[in-house]
């Protein structure tokens, strides 16, 4: 067997984006004798998405809005009462709290002269603050300030139960495969969304933190909400926040009447079925026409100052700018399945092991019936990150922690690390791009995805099952394209779940649109898919939504 | 993105091997070369053009050239038009 490094620490946390590190920096605020160790893919502090998105955090004025109200809004018009709004309030009413937290770790916070934030109004409720992009790298740098421990270039494998209840995990070096096995008394998972790699930014997205939970036994939760998709460029890719509400087709007709009366701040499912439809009447290409105002590219930097993110927006702008010669639009799939349970101290179903942001955002019910982030809630990705992160490392940095670490079976991990390395081992074999190309096409194409329908969902699991018969046959040549093994199976595993749910969830609600189910039916279906792995097998069961004491209730 | 086909001009006269384009690639694209003390593009076929490493580079020793036709949003629409 090869060689493995035997580590340990009180709490392991995988994955060193803004959630990660704020969960580390919270944990050990809250408990200082902790021994915390951070496991990052790539380069805590660089990787994963804050720094690379828009920065936009919401605000909340707590003086003039009640976090119910906030709750009773988000039911009616984006969660369509199937997000948790015991958890909304609490969200909501952390917000201030949440932006003092970061500014006091170092992060650039715009401020006027008078010392309060620098708001903008962004709807009757909510407003928003735009963060410099070095958001990652101040937190992380407080974290060590603090005496968390990082290793980086290093992926998670598996997870290991003493029990029921977590006590280590297997992780490898991606530059050289050298193995660790680090008990944990406690594990986080804070490894992001699953957005298949097809919009680039997001591409960091890949579901290997999902996909382990699940294969530990962890249940997911809302995995059919996990086909976010956006309006792009259709030469740059460059996704064109707020273009929905500017859409003509080639007959220069305004289609975005078709799907709603008034501006809104965010995409919705409507708009992409809207592209369809016209497309496939012959109505295309779809192309925006913002009127004499123009579009607002740079407007976020106008109004903000972010030495930091500064150069990195413009270069991408500008490289866009320069190829994009018109407006036309087409849908970008993006994903965003996040369905990790976690109940309201983001402890997952398995005893010790949590999760925290992108990796559990609809797994956490807050969201409700759109994908997330952004969950039709612009602002909400790092913002609901911090959240996740301040509650779990409240919860564990307050409890009592065994002195001692549960067990891990050698021949668990034995045959673990056989399974792992066995692509590399194979003289002939598939590339992992040929498994990802097929989840691509069960995915992207968003009459597939979005605008669904059974009959186009058997196609697509057609090609999920294409994908899932030559994961067996994957072959690497080297460390990186192991990594690239691992996503691609994990891909696979989140194209099923999606599917296997939606095709389960026969109505339309929220983001979700079933043309063979085009109503609401709060009847049957006020209800959570949850989705397990028992004995190797996908069961799918169903949870009521338990909505009765909360402040909105749907009318019928 | 799979298999694009951005390029990566670089310039080792103007790097100082400060490592920040090494630790800025979310998706290991770049590697570090420990001897030369120099960043290697070496899977470039995966780079997502984010212009994070040309952004934090101080020395201006890195120029990411996206080919964006090799880029695929696999949206069937080329069969409506
Ligand atoms: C283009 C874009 C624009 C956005 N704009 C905004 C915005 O304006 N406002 C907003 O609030 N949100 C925005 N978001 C969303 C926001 O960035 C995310 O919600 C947030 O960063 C999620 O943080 P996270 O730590 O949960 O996940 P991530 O940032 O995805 O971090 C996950 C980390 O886990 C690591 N990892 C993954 N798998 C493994 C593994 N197996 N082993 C070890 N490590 C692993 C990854 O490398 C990564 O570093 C945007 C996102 C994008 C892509
Ligand atoms: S960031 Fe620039 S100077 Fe630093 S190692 Fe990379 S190329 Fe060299
Ligand atoms: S442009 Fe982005 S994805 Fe490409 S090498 Fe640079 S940091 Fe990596």
């Amino acid at each position: 067997m090869k060689t493995i490094n035997k580590l340990q620490s009180d709490v392991l946390i995988i994955g060193g984006g803004i959630g990660g590190l704020a969960c580390a920096a919270s944990l050990k605020e809250h408990n200082p004798e902790l021994d915390v160790l951070v496991v990052e893919k790539n380069f805590a502090g660089y990787s994963g998405k804050a720094n690379r998105g828009g920065g936009v955090l919401q605000y909340f004025d707590l003086n003039r809005i009640d976090p119910a109200e906030f709750a009773v809004f988000h039911a009616n018009a984006i969660g369509a009462f199937l997000g948790d709004q015991e958890l909304m309030m609490k969200y909501v009413s952390m917000n201030t709290e949440m932006l003092d937290k970061l500014a006091s770790w170092g992060v650039n916070l715009p401020k006027n002269d008078d010392g309060t934030y620098h708001v903008m109004p962004t709807g009757p409720m909510t407003a928003m603050i735009c963060v410099d992009l070095d958001i990652t790298l101040k937190v992380r740098k407080y974290a060590e300030k603090l005496g968390v421990r990082f290793i980086d270039k290093t992926a998670l494998a598996e997870l290991y139960k003493d029990g029921d209840h977590i006590s280590g995990a297997l992780v490898y070096s991606i530059l050289d495969g050298e193995l660790s096995l680090i008990n944990a008394k406690r594990i986080v998972l804070a490894t992001g969304s699953q957005n298949y790699r097809i919009g680039s930014m997001w591409s960091s997205g890949r579901g290997d933190g999902i996909a382990a939970a699940y294969r530990a036994g962890a249940a997911m939760r809302n995995a059919e909400f996990g086909n976010f998709a956006q309006l792009a460029k259709v030469k740059s890719h460059n996704e064109i926040v707020f273009g929905e509400n500017f859409m003509y087709n080639a007959k220069n007709e305004f289609i975005t009447k078709n799907f709603r009366e008034f501006r809104e701040t965010d995409i919705n499912s409507n708009a992409i079925r809207e592209w369809y439809t016209q497309m496939t009447a012959g109505n295309g290409p779809i192309h925006l026409d913002f009127g004499p105002q123009g579009g607002d590219d740079g407007a976020l930097e106008r109004l903000w100052n972010r030495p930091y993110g500064h150069k990195f927006r413009v270069l991408n702008d500008e490289s866009g700018n320069a190829v994009d010669t018109d407006l036309e639009i087409c849908p970008m799939f993006i994903g965003e399945q996040s369905p990790i349970m976690v109940g309201h101290d983001m402890q997952t179903t398995i005893p010790g092991l949590y999760a925290v942001g992108d990796c559990c955002y609809s797994g956490s019910g807050l969201a409700g019936a759109v994908p997330a982030p952004p969950g039709r809630n612009r602002g909400s990705g790092i913002l609901n990150a911090v959240f996740d992160a301040l509650v779990c490392g409240e919860a564990i940095g307050t409890q009592k922690i065994e002195a001692s670490f549960g067990a891990i079976s050698d021949a668990a991990v034995e045959k673990d690390v056989n399974a792992l390395f066995a692509p590399l081992d194979k003289a002939d074999g598939v590339s992992p791009v040929k498994v990802i190309e097929f989840v691509q096409k069960a995915m992207a194409p968003v009459e597939l995805s979005v605008w669904m329908h059974k009959d186009r969902m058997d196609k697509a699991m057609g090609f999920v099952n294409e994908a899932k018969k030559l994961v067996p046959q994957m072959k690497a040549k080297d460390w990186h394209e192991l990594l690239n093994c691992r996503e691609a199976e994990a891909m696979v595993l989140s194209a099923e779940m999606h599917y296997k749910a939606s095709e389960m969830r026969k109505e339309s609600r929220g983001w979700f649109l079933r043309e063979d189910y085009p109503e609401m039916d709060n009847k049957n279906w006020l209800k959570w898919i949850i989705v397990e792995n028992k004995g190797g097998d996908m069961t799918l069961s169903t949870m009521d939504v338990p909505i009765a004491g909360w402040p909105a209730q749907p009318q019928n | 993105m799979i298999n694009t086909k951005h390029k990566i001009e670089f310039d080792a006269e103007k790097c100082v091997g400060c490592q920040q384009c090494y630790k800025s690639c979310f998706v290991d694209v770049i590697r570090w070369d420990k001897e030369a003390k120099k960043p290697v593009f070496k899977y470039v076929e995966d780079c997502e053009h984010c212009f994070y490493c040309q952004s934090v580079c101080k020395k201006d020793a890195i120029k990411v050239v996206p080919d964006y036709s090799s880029e695929h949003l696999m949206q069937s629409f080329e069969a409506y038009k």
